[in-house]
């Protein structure tokens, strides 16, 4: 019999991209393509045309009910009951310490009928937060397994969504979503590129799949992996859970002070997170360039005359701009524009500045 | 893929040029599409004191770096500069131009230990199935 381990998990269309020739690797409990090319020419592609990536390995909360509104707003920072039917908000879930327990995007269906989805890595604990904190009136479901999700991301999306599924979708505007069958289209992203994300039931994935694919083939469409994902994503400076994030990091320290209501009162973690603002993080998140040469790598010590002040979280050459590029966490008052700092090498200094976030930005 | 019958193979993908007392040394085909686009190489000094099967250079693809082991011991008497500007070479010409360090020998026995290009190819299978 065969003794693979069945906690690790394959994406529903795990054939189609063997099929494909990608390389498949463990991102958390998943078994993912990594690269199908490799991780430069894909990433240039969702640079200059548009990828499809397979991210199903997310996770689908449904939460409905007479008093689901209510309980959103008390366990989630952002004010839910000003939510329009068709938005999608990204925002941090915050335990009672204030820190992160991940960063999800709730999408408003009906005033009372939202889904959220969640990142792939934190499924178990995100649904225990979600049920720990329930009230009556409240119908709360992990859907994770039944949905799938794609994205089309670049350039060329808009053609694309348009040749495969007409013009509504296209007029979506950012982080807004309609409904799609059972699931939704939303025009979200996670690569600093225009682009829709779409969510269906998995036995429709296929077929959704190979319309894309055909629809996008004379706009030179391709399946990207996973580590163009990554390159992409750090590029346009977005946080990355168990990265940038984490149990012990406050949105404050992370950067994402915007994705929460500070007139808001009474949801969990609120003092927490008003005792942080109001005294400033003691460290912040940075974007750096190295000067010398080498990749900062995840877990690198960053220091300043020899003297420890943080750790990198993301370290990647970045194809867009040919530099090397990384994130880090750095005491708050050394977080300035131009500041000049070392990152641990194998064992070697190397000279880095602190620059603007995010390196790349769509025109 | 393409093991020349002229080189001679270590277990951790390095091949090795062996012209009497010096040796060219870089990585094999196999290794270089595992490890996808090299973006980085790090080269030792010119007079580093190479040891058999310990790390001598370093390869970076986007994701992760490697080890580059000396397949034999000896001094390092040339390394390849190229690959600092253009580590692409490692991908385009890993047999010529991404060639990475020049040995002299210090124990021109111990090239015995090493694998046939037969020899090697019969290890990627086995370690592949």
């Amino acid at each position: 019999m065969s003794s693979i381990s069945d906690s690790v998990r394959r994406l529903p269309l795990h054939a189609r991209h063997v099929e494909k020739n990608a390389r498949i690797g463990q991102f958390g409990n998943w078994e993912v393509p990594l690269y199908y090319t490799t991780i430069i020419q894909e990433h240039h592609l969702v640079r200059q045309k548009a990828g499809l990536f397979d991210i199903s390995h997310m996770g689908e909360f449904f939460v409905s009910g007479p008093t689901a509104c209510d309980y959103l707003n008390k366990i989630l920072p952002r004010s839910i009951e000003k939510m329009l039917p068709g938005q999608a908000w990204y925002m941090p879930l915050l335990n009672d310490q204030g820190g992160l327990v991940d960063d999800i995007i709730v999408y408003a269906k009906a005033h009372n009928d939202y889904l959220v989805i969640v990142n792939a890595g934190n499924v178990d604990k995100d649904r225990k937060w979600f049920e720990d904190h329930l009230i009556p009136g409240v119908n709360f479901k992990d859907r994770s397994d039944e949905f799938g999700l794609l994205a089309i991301q670049g350039p060329a999306s808009a053609v694309i969504m348009e040749a495969a599924f007409g013009q509504f979708y296209t007029g979506l505007k950012n982080y807004s979503f309609a409904a799609f069958g059972e699931g939704m289209i939303a025009r979200t992203g996670y690569t600093g590129e225009d682009g829709f994300e779409i969510m269906v039931p998995t036995a429709k994935l296929d077929e959704i799949w190979q319309v894309l694919m055909r629809a996008g083939a004379k706009h030179g469409l391709e399946p990207v992996g996973f580590g163009a994902r990554d390159t992409l994503r750090l590029e346009a400076a977005m946080p990355l859970y168990g990265h940038e994030l984490s149990d012990e990091i406050s949105p404050v320290e992370a950067g994402l002070s915007m994705f929460i209501d500070w007139t808001k009162t009474g949801d969990t973690s609120r003092a927490n997170m008003n005792a942080v603002k109001q005294s400033g993080p003691q460290r912040k998140r940075v974007g750096f360039e190295l000067v010398g040469r080498g990749i900062a790598r995840e877990g690198a010590e960053v220091t300043v005359n020899g003297q420890k002040c943080g750790w990198v979280t993301s370290g990647a050459p970045s194809p867009t701009l040919g530099k090397t590029i990384g994130m880090a966490y750095v005491s708050a008052d050394l977080a300035v524009l131009g500041g000049a700092i070392d990152i641990v090498i194998r064992g070697t200094p190397v000279p880095a500045k602190i620059v603007k976030l995010p390196f790349y930005k769509r025109k | 893929m393409n093991f020349p019958e002229n080189l001679k193979y270590t277990k951790t993908h390095e091949w090795i040029s062996v012209n009497g007392a010096t040796a060219k040394v870089g990585i094999t085909e196999y290794a270089q599409k595992e490890i996808s686009d090299v973006v980085f190489v790090e080269l030792p000094k010119v007079a580093f004191g190479a040891i058999k099967e310990k790390g001598a250079a370093v390869v970076e693809s986007v994701k992760a770096a490697f080890d580059i082991y000396a397949p034999v011991s000896g001094v390092v008497t040339a390394v390849n500069k190229e690959l600092e500007s253009n580590p692409g070479l490692v991908n385009q010409d890993c047999y010529g131009t991404g060639w990475f360090f020049e040995l002299q020998l210090s124990d021109p026995g111990q090239v015995a230990t090493l694998m046939s290009a037969k020899d090697y190819a019969a290890h990627i299978q086995s370690a592949a199935h």
